[in-house]
């Protein structure tokens, strides 16, 4: 490698920190320090014609490395690389400092303190900078192509995004037909508009018009192009990397072929099979080969295979006039190749069942909303007549109980977020059906928090609709007189009711669908505590896991309303595209390498990494090595950390750097404190040292920052180094444990503080020197008060001596 | 042989020997050694909860430090002492900082508790020890003219998370043991609601009211008897019908029956020596069906 | 309002000093849904008790009137209220809890100091009578063994169990 030149550039800031640096003396100190080619001072570096004094240095050959002391460093550290890139420089040989918000500012007070700080942290930039070596780009390609996982609402929505936009999408589905929960909720809040639109393609294809949705019975969800529906079908293994998984499905068979029926419904007329109607909540019957109602997509029968007598009975065979039916179709494999996955499968109704006070599978009267959904429904098994399924007459009264299975310790804890509104919309559609009907929601708290919702509970109200404020204890059953008496206390009145009813409708729990755990493993995707999906970040990633490539969206995260699940589909579509629409994946190889010669293959580094990127490889002679995928690896070091040999380093922070910034860090005091080494990370530690800089917070100059990506990287040996060089305290800086970005390193780093404690009290020196503090952006104040405390306790402490 | 120690708590010696009695003689026909330990006492019930928790606690342990002395299970007829002895037992089992806490009260009277005993219910033995089969070969007398409201009382299953007795809101031992000696279990009203029992003394228009409303629901499905398990259930439903004749001016007749009689009574031993005049409700009416 | 409620007055004081007690550990999880109250057999009874008016009480710190009311001493302990509780609030215990508190300051009723009684003399709560010694002998019932009196006034020195009927002896 060429000799390194180095090009060091000063910004005063417009003379606001040369007020407090002194800066004649800074450039004296750098020009005098070996390697240095070029120095230059400017009022700013990032832009402008400060930016063009460092590529007409590059340009020029004079430097080969630029250290530039700037502020707001996180901006300028990107557009300076990009400068100094088309400049012809490899844009990682640059190192950027901040002499604002790390030194000039916290140290107002002590200006000469501070300059003396400021030629350690110039003198560490440039010692680091001397050791930077290039770091090339790679390409990973992606295939234009999505899976999505779900058929319900979300996933739909998802895919005619996706398919609109020109990707090849897979959409599929458990069920035999499309439509999941939403098709079956009949109608929804709070438009009270028919559910079953959602089977249709928003955008009518062939003239592009811009109605608010387009009817299904115009316009079919089949007609969208690039869209493969596989229903039936479920996931079974994913391999490959994101940009390129190869999936395979398990798709079970359904013995009508779907380009052949013509759905005349001969089959159905000669089916001598039937059975209770599981899409109808069992309240009405269908034959062993079926269709969900009218306007399903496919709209090609299915047999069940539990009820069909096959070739014992084959009547519906001999019948079908398109020679649709093929009893003998097997389970098949299928096989895709996609550059994203969406997982879009919804939740559930909770079996009400273990409430066993609410007797809900021994009275054929309670039911659940679903169930009453599918009542309300003119499609439906009682053509929209709310009856009791015990004997098929019609319910007057009805009374609804909130929160059942939901807000419970003893089985979700969680608030299930739509049911308020799902008993405010029954409740209203049957009072505006029947003002007679004699309506009561028991709710412990109505929660109307959605746009429009509370002109519901309104109208509710207005229509007379009751409301009790108590949950209940218990359902009876009058058997004289076929009445259900909920035991109820209306709160507000201090008074047990009895309400006799008939029908008792329950709001139950709603939980993730059923297998959601198997698809985690499957995709390697992390479920919440309530069971849900986990998305990476609630905040800023809701759409997003912390496997590149894979997407959530809808009720798989947690349940929803179909506008907000709509909104939510919207967004993974985007997320999804983004991800493999360029065709490829350019990231800059800032990843961490193996020196094959020393792993040892201890398997510590492929259960640390947070992201799977390392995995065993075997060698000659049955050795194992461990690999990095540079794809996958995010480059924080926390491999670094836990590796017990040494044998992996980040490319773009490799020990003799860090070794070579630590001992110029600690060379110049200057200041009559002791000297303490903050170890930040470059995430929420170093914010926390920015912006008690930036905050004017006051601390002592002896305290200085080597920025690291993560503290996972920090191992026991970099402490005991820090205190050889000179440090007579160390603080490690790093994010809270639950708000590590890169998910476990604070927690990592928190271990190896405690285990260097232990170290160091048997070395004899005192193991408060070291402190690991957690920090997070808007907590300046804590850091300054830190390093005060920190400073103070190592003065109280005395001199360090080692022997 | 299945050997316990019995647990026959303050109110089964004091006023039931009826209980005592026939719980013994079925308890013997059917292969259960029961064993009289010294220096039981009280077992902390409900009452002297209120005072004091933490020394009820300790006096539950103490009573079951004897029986681990003795290397026995504990067996209990009353479902107030098989709760609070239940309960004390599973606490200090699972919580190793209480049991710490409850056995330095407990090294002041000599005693350390160590955790190996269970205490069960008299019924959980006829179950799991002896069985339902045992028992249906060995009843004599079958009872099948006979329906029973089964109230096995509050304590026997709740609190379900410490006691784990039986499904709380079904329970099914108690019928099922009733209906092994050829009985029928009925269903009736707020079958599983409290008798009252506890706040008599206090408050005793409320017990009353509670209790009377036991005996209506079970007049009104028609039942021969009321079957109980404890003997403050038994106090309160029949001494109380004695009261609800004088305050409500309403007569019930309805025969409240320990199941030991019953099951005494099905494995044929002489009614005459069962003391059945320490009812208050006379039981002619059961024995007529059951000859 | 009387002095007492005036010299603790906060909220935080009272449910804090509740979660300390054995038995009071969980009342700071109820939301008032009301299931307690009507699951209770005694609350359909009469309207001097309502558990879920107890436990609001005492998270609003209303100290003096829970512990000197007469509700809390009208819980029949079936426990049917924590068996559904879906907060899982010890619902029954929390009662035990503010009962043992409102014993402390001297509030208990006479019933309950006669059992206390009982068992610090005799053992037991009930004393037997010749009548059922006779009985018991006649229908061929073992003698009844000797309590652990002694052992149990060792446990009541140690837990200061005797010395909260010491200061009741005291009250006027």
């Amino acid at each position: 490698m060429e000799e390194a030149k180095v090009g060091v550039f000063l910004s005063d800031c417009g003379g606001q920190i040369s007020k407090i640096l002194d800066f004649e003396a800074l450039a004296e100190f750098v020009k005098k320090v070996d390697g240095v080619t070029f120095v230059a001072r400017s009022s700013e570096f990032w832009r402008g014609q400060g930016l063009k004094t460092i590529t007409d240095a590059v340009k020029s050959g004079k430097i080969n490395r630029a250290v530039v002391a700037e502020n707001v460093p996180k901006i300028s550290e990107i557009v300076i690389a990009k400068a100094v890139e088309e400049a012809g420089l490899n844009p990682h040989l640059v190192e950027v400092l901040d002499l604002k918000d790390h030194c000039a500012w916290p140290h107002r007070d002590a200006p000469s303190e501070a300059t003396e700080k400021a030629k350690a942290m110039l003198l560490a930039a440039i010692e680091k900078a001397k050791l930077l070596e290039p770091i090339d780009k790679a390409e990973f390609p992606t295939v234009k192509s999505v899976l999505v996982i779900g058929g319900g609402i979300a996933g739909m929505q998802a895919a005619e995004d996706l398919a609109e936009m020109g990707f090849q999408v897979h959409l599929i589905e458990k069920e035999p037909f499309l439509g999941g929960l939403a098709a079956k909720a009949g109608r929804f809040f709070p438009t009270d508009d028919c559910a079953i639109c959602i089977q249709s393609p928003t955008v009518d294809l062939k003239t592009v018009t811009h109605t608010s949705r387009k009817c299904v019975y115009r316009s079919g969800f089949s007609e969208i192009p690039n869209l493969n529906v596989l229903t039936n079908s479920k996931v079974v293994k994913v391999e490959g990397v994101p940009g390129n998984f190869k999936v395979t499905l398990e798709r079970r068979p359904r013995y009508v072929s779907e380009e052949k029926c013509v759905a005349c419904d001969l089959c159905t007329s000669v089916c001598p099979v039937e059975v209770p109607d599981d899409y109808n909540a069992k309240l009405s019957t269908r034959k062993a080969i079926y269709v969900n109602k009218p306007l399903v997509y496919p709209a090609a029968y299915v047999i069940d295979e539990k009820a069909c007598k096959f070739h014992e009975c084959a009547k519906c065979v001999e019948v079908c006039p398109a020679k649709a039916i093929d009893l003998d179709q097997k389970t098949e494999y299928v096989t895709l190749n996609v550059g994203s996955i969406i997982v879009a499968t919804g939740f559930r109704e909770y079996n009400p069942n273990v409430i066993k006070e609410y007797h809900y599978s021994e009275y054929p009267d309670v039911i659940t909303h679903l169930e009453l959904a599918r009542m309300l429904d003119a499609f439906g098994p009682t053509k929209g007549m709310i009856v009791k399924p015990s004997n098929g007459k019609p319910a007057k009264r009805i009374v609804f109980v909130q929160c059942v299975g939901s807000r419970d310790r003893r089985w979700n804890p969680y608030c299930s977020s739509i049911c308020c509104m799902i008993s405010l919309k029954h409740a209203t559609l049957i009072k505006t059906a029947h003002p007679d009907a004699d309506v009561t929601i028991c709710y412990i708290d109505i929660r109307t928090t959605g746009r429009e919702h509370e002109y519901y509970y309104e109208k509710a109200r207005e229509l007379g609709v009751k409301f009790v404020k108590g949950r209940p204890a218990e359902i009876l059953h009058d058997p004289a007189t076929n009445t259900l008496i909920v035991e109820v206390e209306d709160e507000l009145l201090r008074r047990l009711l009895e309400l006799e009813t008939d029908l008792v409708v329950l709001a139950t729990a709603m939980v993730p669908s059923e297998e959601t755990k198997k698809l985690a493993e499957i995709l390697g995707l992390e479920l919440d505590q309530d069971g849900f999906f986990k998305e990476y970040n609630a905040k800023l990633r809701p759409t997003e896991t912390k496997r590149r490539g894979i997407f959530l969206c809808g009720g798989a995260t947690f349940p929803k309303d179909a506008p907000t699940a709509s909104l939510h589909a919207h967004s993974a579509a985007v997320k999804a595209a983004k991800f493999i629409m360029q065709g490829k994946i350019v990231k800059d190889l800032k990843t961490a390498v193996v020196n094959e010669d020393y792993c040892g293959n201890c398997q510590f580094c492929p259960v640390t990494c947070p992201y799977g990127a390392i995995t065993l490889e075997p060698k000659e002679n049955k050795h194992f090595v461990a690999h990095v995928s540079e794809l996958l690896c995010e480059g924080c070091g926390i491999c670094v950390g836990t590796c017990p040999v040494g044998a992996i380093e980040l490319r773009h922070l490799k020990q003799d750097q860090i070794a070579a910034q630590m001992r110029a860090l600690l060379s110049v005091n200057g200041t009559p404190k002791p000297l303490i080494l903050a170890i930040s990370c470059s995430e929420c530690g170093n914010a926390a040292v920015d912006s008690s800089g930036m905050a004017m917070m006051n601390y002592p100059a002896n305290v200085r920052v080597l920025r690291v990506p993560c503290t996972g990287i920090v191992q026991v040996r970099h402490i005991l180094e820090a205190f050889k060089a000179g440090a007579q305290g160390v603080m490690v800086v790093g994010c809270k444990p639950d708000g590590c970005h890169y998910e476990v390193g604070s927690q990592k780093a928190k271990k190896k503080v405690e285990l260097a404690k232990m170290l160091l009290n048997a070395y004899g020196i005192e193991p408060e020197r070291l402190e690991m503090f957690n920090l997070v952006y808007i907590e300046g104040d804590k850091f300054a008060e830190a390093a005060k405390n920190m400073t103070e306790k190592v003065e109280k402490l005395g001199v360090l001596q080692l022997a | 042989m299945t050997s316990y120690a019995l647990f026959l708590g303050c109110t089964i010696p004091a006023r039931q020997p009826h209980y005592e009695l026939s719980a013994r003689k079925a308890l013997t026909k059917l292969g259960i050694e029961l064993v009289d330990l010294e220096n039981m006492t009280c077992c902390a019930p409900p009452p002297l909860q209120s005072i004091d928790l933490e020394t009820s606690l300790a006096i539950a342990a103490y009573n079951i430090c004897l029986a681990e002395e003795a290397d026995l299970n504990i067996v209990t007829l009353c479902t107030g002492c098989f709760e609070s002895l239940a309960i004390a037992n599973h606490l200090l089992k699972e919580k190793p900082e209480l049991k710490a806490k409850v056995n330095k009260i407990l090294a002041n009277a000599g005693k350390e508790f160590k955790g190996n005993k269970e205490v069960r219910h008299f019924l959980q033995v006829l179950m799991n020890d002896v069985g339902v089969n045992r028992i249906k070969m060995d009843v004599v007398k079958p009872l099948d003219k006979l329906k029973v409201a089964a109230f096995s009382g509050c304590h026997l299953i709740r609190p379900s998370e410490l006691l784990h007795f039986d499904d709380p809101e079904r329970p099914r031992i108690f019928d099922t043991l009733i209906e092994a000696l050829g009985a029928k279990s009925i269903p009736y009203k707020n079958k599983l609601r409290c008798c009252g029992g506890l706040l008599r003394g206090y408050a005793d228009d409320v017990a009353l009211a509670i209790a009377r409303d036991k005996i209506i629901n079970a007049h009104n499905a028609g039942a021969d008897c009321i079957s109980t398990l404890c003997p403050f259930c038994f106090l309160t439903l029949d001494l109380g019908q004695m009261l609800i004749k004088t305050t409500y001016k309403e007569e019930y007749n309805m025969p409240i029956i320990h199941y030991a009689e019953l099951l005494s009574l099905s494995l044929g031993v002489d009614p005459k020596e069962l003391a059945l005049e320490f009812h208050k409700v006379k039981t002619d009416t059961v024995l007529e069906k059951i000859s | 309002m009387t002095e007492e409620k005036l010299e603790k007055p906060t909220i935080e004081d009272f449910s804090r000093e509740i979660t300390r007690m054995l038995g009071g550990e969980t009342i700071t999880y109820c939301y008032q849904c009301g299931t307690c109250a009507s699951s209770c057999p005694v609350a359909k009874t009469t309207d001097r008790y309502n558990p879920r008016q107890i436990i609001r009480m005492a998270l609003l710190g209303q100290r003096y009137e829970v512990l000197n009311g007469d509700s809390i001493w009208l819980c029949a302990s079936c426990y049917n209220c924590q068996e559904r509780c879906p907060q899982k609030v010890e619902i029954a215990d929390v009662i035990y809890a503010l009962r043992n508190m409102a014993i402390r300051e001297g509030n208990i009723p006479a019933l309950y100091a006669e059992f206390a009684n009982g068992l610090m003399s005799e053992g037991r709560l009930a004393p037997i009578s010749k009548f059922l010694e006779k009985k018991r002998s006649d229908y061929g019932l073992p003698p009844l063994k000797p309590t652990g009196v002694e052992a149990l006034k060792k446990i009541f020195s140690a837990t200061g169990f005797d010395k909260i009927f010491f200061k009741k002896g005291e009250q006027p």
